[in-house]
């Protein structure tokens, strides 16, 4: 294995050593939970920004009692490894409103941090960023950067400075450039990237500082030349996200090999750019990003995973659909529909884990049907 | 021991004629607007656009026990039937293969739903009434707040810009101005000012009728009126406010209760417990609030539909738009957000000498645990039941009924709250 991918993936499994080295230095770690928080606010005031995820099968007995068991099991796990002090020292902690497990984490550390202050959570923010495509939202999200900008400096005790600001959205443009050519090389035939590895490398970038994150992947990219072929029967999966490992290597031990995902732990992470200097750059960025599962119209997702799927010459669609996350169930239908392809749904999923059997003997339906198509 | 109103026999009598003529006038070619329970249905009411409630809709085919079967039409498509019960069982209606056969004569097909995109799968329920042919989806989007005052129903009525932030309340006038421009081209009908400012007016004026009957029932002793009563008396007029009839019918409650209250009638004379239900009517069984009455003497005399009735509506200020903005910016955080939420349920619960809460937790990202929590801190004993409150596959009477007794035996009655 190159050099580089194997560093990567060794920061995708150890989620907190860059951490740990930036604060050794004397410098602010940010946790963060959601892609539509603006990472390059926190770059640009000198803080890491380092994604929070959940670890399935770990106990997560405090965020069930927190959030109750009707939330998505991702929250609670979070929850849980915030309250045990297992992202190690954060100075601040910034949600987004990517789907109401997020909102709902959010409000259960405003009030632990309200009714129980002996728990010293870190200065909790919501960013409410939100995503209908008018005008109005725009208007709205532009503010909510603009006071996100505002709190942090204030936490970091001094401004952001505009060319900072510029700067930090140059670099993690950049980034998203060239993981957006590195996920060419899965998307390939033959693919030189298993999904597994995929989502590792994305998931790395979300813990590395930027410049590092920029380092790895341009020397990964230059020794692509040495990745080996990749094999398995071509999958694109929709539905749930996968903020670990376990569901695709479970895929791909049962003879998949995932090419490509609508979610944002993976492509929809970093397939569009800002392109421009300012917070409203910023801001329709985010507004404009997507479509999740929890956020856009069945519409628009359906369209979105009928063209990534085909970009990623896919085979086969699969929707994972973990339980208490309640959105991707009801794209179903349109995806399956728009996708051309032969379609599995997989619901009400354990989080991490896929259930082998089911998943079987739907592939065994799909595929037949692909074959009488044929 | 049941409480029946004259006004709310009344209110009833109301609705079914209303539904009648409202199928009529469908019929003739009129649009129908379907919405969602917290959207601004006052901008309809001022442009005379009849719209049916999407969760009064869902009660009713629950209360006649058809949602199994509704929840079934909805997975033969593919969709799910174990999400959104509650919002998704009007859309399952218009997949009726017999509608004549439906509660009510069935639910008319909407040319307009109106909903916000809060939550991850509310909005796809609206997104697939859009694929049906002849239905438009109009979402409404709503922010959240980084903090929230906890008193916001001493702040909503005049100072609802303190208590909501400006801006959520500017892209909530901005979503609404849009819907406005929407409706004015979807239906070609005028939207008046002077009959939106009329409109404002009188749901402020139902509104402080709501107050005096959630007053009045908080401070009577032994309970007046009790759930399976009020919920009917203040919603079917709820679902009708900006109206003269609504703000009538409000006040036709309130007098009503007042008389009650004078005389002495009591639901349970013998009064042992007031109880309160935190949470979505369990439309499934109705009956349920009336069990525990003659062996426990426990009476349910509070739920969150005349509660926020009372608190949640009004909005004064020199511009409607924002003041009607303010109504719906930040309405599910009063009932389902801490600490908005568990602040005013202790609140109630004071107000009302609430002995027990039972609260409904049903399986999905509301959660419970800070509503629980303010009310077992502030003295008074809470039971969780987990269920739907629409889909009665998730739970079954016998379950919930011992639970109760169980739980007033074992924590409510022995405590000597009264």
């Amino acid at each position: 294995m190159p050099a580089a991918l194997a560093q990567l993936l060794d920061h995708a499994a150890d989620r907190t050593s860059a951490a740990r080295r930036w604060s050794a230095a004397g410098r602010a770690v940010a946790g963060y939970v959601g892609a539509d928080v603006p990472v390059e606010l926190l770059t640009a005031a000198g803080m890491l920004p380092v994604r929070l995820a959940g670890t399935p099968g770990a106990d997560a007995a405090l965020g069930d009692r927190y959030l109750g068991t009707g939330v998505d099991p991702v929250a609670r796990s979070v929850l849980s490894t915030l309250l045990e002090g297992g992202y190690g020292h954060l100075d601040a902690l910034i949600v987004s409103s990517d789907c109401e497990a997020s909102r709902r984490l959010f409000y259960a550390v405003r009030e632990l941090r309200r009714l129980e202050p002996e728990q010293a959570l870190p200065p909790a923010y919501l960013v409410d960023v939100l995503h209908l495509p008018h005008r109005t939202t725009t208007g709205y999200v532009l503010a909510k950067v603009a006071q996100l900008r505002a709190w942090i400096a204030e936490l970091a005790g001094q401004p952001i400075r505009d060319a900072d600001l510029a700067a930090a959205i140059a670099a993690h443009d950049r980034l998203r450039g060239l993981l957006s050519r590195f996920s060419e090389l899965r998307r390939r035939e033959p693919a030189r990237l298993s999904g597994v590895q995929a989502l590792g490398v994305v998931a790395a970038t979300t813990v590395l500082p930027v410049p590092r994150a920029i380092e790895l992947l341009e020397r990964l990219l230059d020794e692509a030349g040495r990745l080996p072929v990749a094999t398995g029967d071509r999958v694109f999966v929709t539905g749930s996200s996968h903020d670990g490992p376990d569901v695709y290597a479970a895929l791909e031990r049962a003879g998949l090999l995932v090419v490509g995902e609508d979610h944002d732990w993976g492509d929809l992470l970093f397939h569009r750019p800002v392109g421009g200097t300012t917070e409203l750059a910023l801001a329709e960025r985010y507004q404009h990003n997507g479509p999740t599962g929890p956020r856009a119209s069945i519409r628009r997702r359906a369209a979105h995973t009928a063209s990534s799927a085909a970009a990623s010459r896919a085979e086969i669609l699969l929707s994972y659909c973990r339980v208490q996350d309640p959105g991707p169930p009801w794209d179903f239908p349109r995806q399956r529909a728009e996708a051309g392809l032969p379609a599995v749904l997989l619901e009400r999923q354990p989080y991490g884990v896929v259930d082998v059997d089911a998943l079987r003997l739907a592939l065994g339906e799909a595929t037949a049907q692909r074959d009488i198509a044929r | 021991m049941s409480t029946r109103l004259a006004a709310t026999d009344a209110a009833r009598s109301h609705q079914r004629q209303w539904f009648a003529d409202l199928r009529a006038e469908v019929a003739r070619g009129t649009p129908l607007a379907v919405v969602n329970a917290d959207a601004p249905q006052e901008i309809l009411r001022t442009m005379g656009i009849p719209y049916v409630v999407n969760q009064w809709w869902a009660s009713i085919v629950a209360a006649k026990r058809r949602t199994t079967a509704h929840l079934e039409l909805l997975r033969a498509r593919g969709y799910p039937d174990y999400t959104e019960q509650y919002s998704s069982t009007a859309l399952a209606s218009a997949f009726d293969p017999d509608p004549e056969s439906a509660p009510w004569g069935g639910l008319p097909r909407p040319s307009i739903v109106l909903a916000e995109t809060t939550g991850d799968s509310s909005r796809k329920v609206f997104d697939v009434w859009e694929e049906l042919p002849g239905t438009t989806f109009y979402a409404l989007e709503s922010g959240a707040a980084c903090e929230a005052p906890p008193n916001w129903w001493e702040l909503m009525p005049e100072h609802w810009e303190e208590a909501i932030g400006s801006d959520r309340l500017d892209l909530m006038v901005g979503e609404l101005t849009g819907l406005i421009r929407f409706l004015e081209m979807h239906t070609g009908r005028a939207f008046s000012e002077s009959r939106f400012r009329e409109v404002m007016s009188l749901v402020n004026e139902q509104a402080e009728w709501n107050r005096r009957s959630r007053d009045l029932i908080a401070t009577t002793r032994p309970c007046p009126v009790d759930v399976m009563a009020n919920v009917p008396g203040v919603m079917l007029p709820q679902w009708h406010r900006g109206t003269a009839w609504a703000r009538d019918a409000a006040r036709a409650f309130h007098d009503e209760v007042a008389e009650r209250a004078a005389t002495g009638a009591a639901v349970c004379p013998d009064e042992r417990a007031r109880l309160m239900w935190v949470g979505r009517g369990l439309w499934f069984d109705m009956g349920f609030y009336q069990r525990f009455q003659r062996e426990y003497g426990a009476v349910f005399v509070w739920s969150m539909y005349l509660g926020i009735a009372a608190d949640g509506y009004q909005r004064y200020g020199d511009d409607p738009l924002r003041a009607l903005a303010a109504r719906f910016a930040a309405f599910s955080d009063q009932l389902y957000t801490p600490p908005w939420s568990s602040e005013w349920y202790v609140k109630e619960a004071r107000l009302h000498g609430i002995d027990g809460a039972v609260q409904l937790v049903s399986d999905d990202a509301r959660g419970s645990h800070f509503t629980t929590r303010a009310l077992e801190r502030a003295g008074i004993p809470v039971l969780e039941l987990h269920a739907d409150n629409v889909d009665p596959r998730t739970t079954d009477e016998s379950t919930l009924s011992g639970a109760v007794a169980d739980w007033l035996e074992r924590r409510v009655l022995p405590s000597g709250h009264r």
